[in-house]
């Protein structure tokens, strides 16, 4: 019985995935991937904004490599104007 | 018998002098030895009255001797990525690094890690070619910090190893590029992995040992008897001390007399305080330490 209703909730799922409604299941996983891309951003050079780092000796090696990301992400906190509104971005309140 | 040898004690009480003396001893008895200070303030080279650089330099049969030198290790670390830098990105960028680099240089905590990034690489390539390696340390904060460091940066590298993993994933499920290996995991696993090295290294008590210079007189006692508390705890055995300086048997003057008399006491001490620890003892000679008299000292480290 357990294993009919997983079943449908993976065919459920699939088509969900499939035609992904509104295009929602992609932003929302591209937000959530920025998201992250910024704590790391965050977390490798947190010594540049005085929050002391244990590893900044080494996380100093992948600045090269990091650049474009560092870039979004300078972008992304400059457009930034309201925490609040990039919390209810994650619920769809359109109709 | 511990192949990494780290000496420390409380400063003055002849941490360079004793892990000198012990290295000449070891490089007599026909073992290769390396000598290594990584106390910014360089004395075995006053010691042995010879210039010991920043590169390997031989001091006599089977001993070598290397001063570290993290300002230059540190600069070195940030050429190589300037160079890595040049190749992939174009001259705008490079010249915005290039500044943030500047100023990484002379960030508090740079030097620490060049230091201990030295001692790393040290002990990975020559762990095979020496018999023995002796690192005379800073004082004793220095030297406990030096040897917890390993779990400590393990621990960061892996929660970032996590965090990048996560995000390529997510990269690759929303199509953003990263369709190759991501430089970034690849540097960051490399990291993790000499960290996790040298952490084996360190924790295997065959290994490594840590003996203690001491005098017969109270701070440096209560400074080691917290320091060697503390490294139990992280695992890392002291089975030796070398108490320094020990006062001449045949004194007449009330002053030595006085002080033979506090010192005896502080013997007891010492011998109940490191019950079941080798004590190495080496009296109070009547001569400086210098390239001459060392080898006077180095007859007393029988171990």
């Amino acid at each position: 019985m357990d294993r009919l209703k997983q079943f449908f909730l993976n065919f459920g799922l699939f088509f969900k995935g499939a035609t992904d409604y509104k295009g929602r299941a992609y932003e929302l996983l591209d937000a959530e991937t920025k998201n992250d891309m910024d704590n790391f951003i965050l977390i490798c050079f947190s010594d540049q904004l005085g929050i002391p780092l244990p590893i900044s000796y080494y996380t100093l090696e992948l600045l090269p490599f990091l650049i474009d990301e560092i870039e979004d992400w300078d972008k992304r906190m400059d457009k930034r104007k309201s925490v609040w509104e990039e919390r209810w971005a994650k619920y769809n309140l359109d109709p | 018998m511990a192949k990494i040898i780290f000496y420390g004690g409380k400063g003055g009480v002849g941490k360079t002098t004793c892990s000198t003396a012990n290295s000449i001893n070891y490089a007599n008895k026909g073992l290769k030895t390396l000598l290594i200070s990584t106390d910014p303030a360089h004395s075995i080279s006053d010691v042995l009255e010879m210039k010991i650089g920043k590169k390997i330099t031989k001091i006599r049969e089977n001993l070598d001797g290397l001063e570290i030198d993290p300002e230059y290790e540190a600069e070195l670390y940030i050429n190589r990525i300037r160079e890595n830098m040049r190749t992939i990105l174009s001259n705008v960028i490079v010249d915005e690094i290039n500044s943030q680099l500047d100023a990484a240089i002379v960030s508090p905590g740079t030097y620490e890690s060049a230091l201990f990034d030295k001692i790393a690489e040290i002990i990975i390539e020559k762990f095979d070619v020496y018999d023995i390696i002796i690192f005379d340390t800073a004082p004793t904060g220095h030297t406990l910090r030096m040897l917890t460091l390993p779990d400590l940066l393990e621990g960061w590298m892996g929660s970032l190893i996590k965090r990048r993993k996560s995000i390529v994933n997510m990269n690759k499920m929303v199509k953003r590029k990263y369709n190759e290996k991501d430089p970034v995991l690849e540097i960051l696993e490399k990291r993790q992995e000499r960290f996790g090295m040298i952490k084996k290294i360190f924790n295997d008590g065959d290994n490594l040992t840590i003996r203690f210079v001491i005098n017969a007189e109270q701070l440096p006692i209560e400074e080691t008897k917290k320091a060697v508390k503390m490294l139990e705890k992280f695992n890392i055995p002291v089975e030796t001390l070398v108490i320094n300086r020990i006062l001449p048997e045949e004194i007449d003057k009330e002053f030595w007399l006085k002080k033979k008399k506090q010192e005896q006491k502080y013997m007891k001490d010492i011998e109940k305080e490191f019950s079941g620890k080798t004590l190495i003892k080496i009296p109070l000679l009547d001569s400086d330490m210098n390239k001459n008299t060392i080898d006077r000292l180095a007859e007393y480290f029988i171990i």
